[in-house]
């Protein structure tokens, strides 16, 4: 395990116009990702505009008045960089990978595609084919379908329960005025960070992103307004069975409601709960369901992060028959965790698991300017590099407080796949 | 982790699961199915780290390539033979091999080294691919002789215990029912069957029902014995280890492996069909699959180097040729793409997109339009220069990590190239022309295997 104490190794600049920068020298590699994040996600939409803020990501690259459509792309890539983005509840982002020396061409390029984005009326419509397409293909992949309604269950009346992709109808409704509204009010610097990792220095990387990102959009005069909804806890247990067309194997997965990005170190701890449940083949779900009784296929276990709330899952594959039976025994096990604390050599498996993938997800540029974007929009960028260090500070004590705080087996929801018969 | 990014998981982490995507969900502009393509798309930093190649006594060829950059080490030990050596009687015999290794050997049971490497948190992956077998890790520099001698007992003494092997065929043919969940893996399984006949290339990797049933535990003995010897493995070590010391560990753990007096046979190979065929699967799917393949020679061929070019000009990225004319221009699809992925015998091209299954008819037709146009008009001087550079960047940013670059280059060993081929193969691609480009296309882009799948409705 690594034992010195990570300090976050880049630095984080506020321009004068409110957009954030953050950066990383790598002097050894070179390559330079420019990914920028937007605090513009589905949760941002106003409810009938469902699909909007993910259809306006495809959007960004149909052009601006000085880019054709396709320009930015074929520019990139023939120059061998890629680009992508991608767009969630939370956030929407852009990003490319280039050869260092390429930063400075292709950059204003970028910041060009996303401020100023064209929304033509023509390609609006075309795109729009494009997404319907992507909608198609989700459904026909039930791990999509059951955790849309599992994140439906959780929570219903807010934008999380909602598909990022938006519906048919909806999206069939929208025009590209509304699109423009939605970027206009969004695509703000005060709601933007730019992250630059890799092989060129800090003081180059400042002067070209101020040369690129100014000239924001005017903000609309009225503009339409997020109705994100809210979040309630519930007590008792929410279940769902749905029939899938097609499956050749149930799923269960069960979800509970998480600590928030004020509280850092338990949302770590639930990271370390994660890992001791289902990650390995030693943790103890995976040992007893997988390898012992052979009730499951596989089981998993996720914690993730998000602004307004965060979710902790365990995911199983397995036959229709033992559905109930996992279920209960799960619960049982959850409730010893409740009483018995956590063998210390257990927990340090765990900890010593999450602090080395930490170090294996932090190798690359295009992954640092991944974690420091995620962390800048649902805390700060600086936050990432405290992960290690909140791991380490768990004990068996602070572990056995999160399951009596977070995951009560009298308060969750849990959605079941089965085979239409 | 807090964190999820899609597609930055760690590369063969030991006990994964079988479903993909978790909460929150994530969207990406574009994501491609080519998993199953294993193409050459790895890559290699600029600042290129030293390589140093070395065999030892017994055979055993050991690559380090030294990069202190970050504290992690990564090795891989590349077993030369995989799904490609099976009758096919015994196919999914190389992949059940695998997934058996980690779980026993003469000395330790499968919990004991689950437990030896997950309480050091590093990892350790076992694969089987059509032409080798894997065996991988990854630890902090401080773990890796532990994780390594490891790995070494793993390659050398798997004891394939009977209950394990109930588990892990069992489970085998649970993930062969699982493929059937998805679209696109039914239809390309149907594709390759079609291209390859009985070629070992046209099963899955894991096997068919009726094959996995009939395996044994001596099947995976026999099958170690004849293929895990020394000199037919590639050790690479890469990341913060110095080269003495890295041969040194290799020496110690693996030096007193003993190969077997005899030589392993060379594979011997089956025709495989010319004539195409045009299937229909019937499925009630929201989308129609359309797959179109066109065989292709081996990594060995002089066609190779054009194949891959046309394959990035055709199937690689957002501003490539099928994307451009069927998403970005005609709407027609969300996810389209092609893959020449690279093999020791035959190969093929294939191109893919999901679509409405009113759509099926034209976009199928505007796939073989656009890929055999490529066969009567010469790429221009601009898309030329510009495929090359794209395929050449591209291949540079797939060797950013130490075992990116540790696998392409052990890779290129078991293919008999060399580690030299990273350059040979960088130097060909500059070098060729657009009348060579042409000439191959015109040869090989010519009468496609095609599957379709979707509604019953819509493919009559």
């Amino acid at each position: 395990m690594i034992t010195t104490t990570l300090t976050f190794p880049g630095t984080v600049h506020r321009l004068e116009n409110g957009l954030t920068v953050v950066h990383q020298h790598m002097p050894a590699t070179p390559v330079v990702v420019a990914d920028v994040w937007v605090n513009a996600g589905a949760a941002q939409e106003p409810q009938d505009w469902m699909g909007m803020a993910h259809f306006l990501e495809h959007m960004v690259f149909k052009g601006t008045e000085r880019l054709l459509p396709g320009m930015f792309d074929h520019t990139i890539e023939t120059q061998g960089g890629f680009s992508n983005a991608a767009t969630s509840h939370d956030y929407a982002h852009f990003y490319m990978a280039v050869a260092a020396d390429a930063l400075p061409t292709t950059l204003p390029h970028l910041a060009d595609l996303v401020l100023h984005a064209a929304i033509p009326a023509d390609e609006f419509v075309r795109e729009r084919q494009v997404v319907l397409e992507e909608i198609r293909q989700a459904h026909d992949d039930p791990d999509w379908v059951g955790f849309q309604a599992l994140s439906e269950q959780v929570f219903p009346d807010h934008a999380y329960g909602r598909p990022v992709l938006g519906t048919a109808e909806i999206l069939a409704q929208r025009s590209p005025e509304e699109m423009r509204s939605f970027h206009q009010r969004h695509y703000q610097p005060d709601n933007m960070t730019v992250v630059i990792a890799g092989g060129i220095p800090l003081e180059p990387t400042l002067d070209l992103v101020r040369q690129a990102f100014r000239a924001f959009p005017t903000p609309p005069t009225s503009p339409p307004a997020a109705t994100p909804g809210k979040i309630e806890s519930w007590w008792g247990v929410r279940r769902q069975v749905l029939r899938i067309p097609r499956l050749e194997h149930a799923r269960l997965t069960m979800a509970w409601m998480g600590p928030g990005i004020d509280d850092l170190d338990a949302a770590c701890g639930m990271d370390i709960l994660s890992t001791l449940l289902a990650e390995g083949r030693s943790a103890r779900l995976v040992r007893e369901l997988r390898e012992e009784r052979q009730w499951v296929l596989d089981i998993n276990s996720s914690f993730s992060l998000q602004r307004d709330c965060s979710l902790f899952t365990l995911q199983a594959w397995l036959a229709p028959e033992v559905v109930d039976a996992v279920e209960a025994l799960i619960c049982e096990r959850l409730s010893t965790l409740a009483v018995q604390t956590v063998p210390l050599a257990e927990l340090e498996r765990a900890q010593r698991l999450l602090v080395n993938d930490f170090a294996f997800s932090t190798e690359t540029p295009g992954q640092l300017a991944g974690l420091y974007g995620y962390y800048s929009v649902v805390a700060a960028a600086a936050d990432s590099y405290s992960y290690p260090h909140r791991i380490r500070a768990h004990t068996p004590a602070s572990i056995a407080r999160l399951v009596n705080t977070y995951l009560s087996t009298n308060a969750y929801a849990s959605t079941v796949l089965l085979p239409t018969t | 982790m807090l964190f999820h990014q899609p597609g930055s998981g760690t590369d063969f982490r030991l006990f994964g699961s079988v479903g993909p995507g978790n909460w929150p969900p994530v969207t990406l502009r574009s994501i491609h199915l080519s998993t199953v393509s294993n193409s050459m798309t790895l890559s290699s930093p600029a600042k290129r780290p030293i390589l140093h190649r070395t065999v030892l006594g017994n055979g055993l060829t050991v690559l380090v390539i030294e990069n202190a950059v970050a504290d992690i080490v990564s090795a891989r030990l590349l077993i030369k033979a995989g799904t490609g050596r099976e009758a096919r009687s015994q196919a999914g015999l190389f992949s059940l091999l695998a997934s058996l290794l980690t779980k026993g050997t003469t000395h330790r049971s499968s919990m004991d080294i689950a437990e030896q490497v997950e309480s050091v948190g590093a990892s350790v992956g076992t694969d089987a691919s059509v032409d080798y077998s894997l065996i991988s890790l990854k630890t902090v520099t401080a773990d890796f002789e532990t994780i390594l001698a490891l790995v070494a007992e793993i390659a050398r003494d798997p004891s394939f215990p009977e209950a394990e092997f109930d588990l892990e065929r069992y489970l085998t043919l649970q993930s062969l029912r699982s493929m059937k969940e998805q679209p696109f893996t039914l239809a390309f399984n149907a594709l390759r069957a079609a291209m390859y006949g009985d070629h070992p290339y046209g099963l899955p990797g894991i096997g068919t029902e009726a094959s996995v049933a009939n395996l044994t535990p001596d099947d995976l003995r026999q099958a170690h014995q004849a293929f895990f010897r020394p000199d037919n493995c590639i050790m690479v070590v890469s990341g913060r280890i110095q080269p003495e010391a890295a041969i040194a560990l290799a020496e110690h753990y693996l030096g007193d492996w003993a190969a077997p007096e005899t030589a392993i046979p060379a594979p011997s190979y089956p025709p495989v069909p010319t004539t195409a065929t045009h299937a229909v699967i019937p499925q009630s799917t929201n989308q129609s699959i359309l797959i179109l393949g066109y065989p292709t020679p081996a990594v060995h061929d002089p066609a190779y180097a054009a194949l891959k070019l046309l394959s990035t000009y055709l199937g690689n990225g957002l501003s490539s040729r099928l994307f451009v004319e069927l998403r970005e221009k005609r709407g027609l699809a969300y996810d389209v793409s092609a893959f020449y992925p690279t093999r020791l015998s035959h190969s093929q091209f294939v191109a893919h997109m999901g679509t409405a299954p009113e759509n099926q008819a034209i976009a199928l037709q505007g796939l073989r339009h656009e890929i055999e146009r490529l066969g009567q008009e010469p790429l221009t001087k601009d898309d030329l220069e510009a495929t090359k550079n794209k395929l050449l960047g591209q291949y540079a940013l797939g060797k950013q990590t130490n075992a990116q670059l540790g696998q392409l280059l052990g890779w290129y060993e078991v293919l008999g190239l060399g580690v030299e081929f990273d350059q040979v193969f960088q130097d060909t691609i500059r070098a060729i022309t657009a009348d060579q480009a042409l000439a191959v296309a015109n040869r090989y882009f010519r009468d496609p295997f095609t599957v379709v799948l979707g509604p019953e409705l819509a493919t009559g």
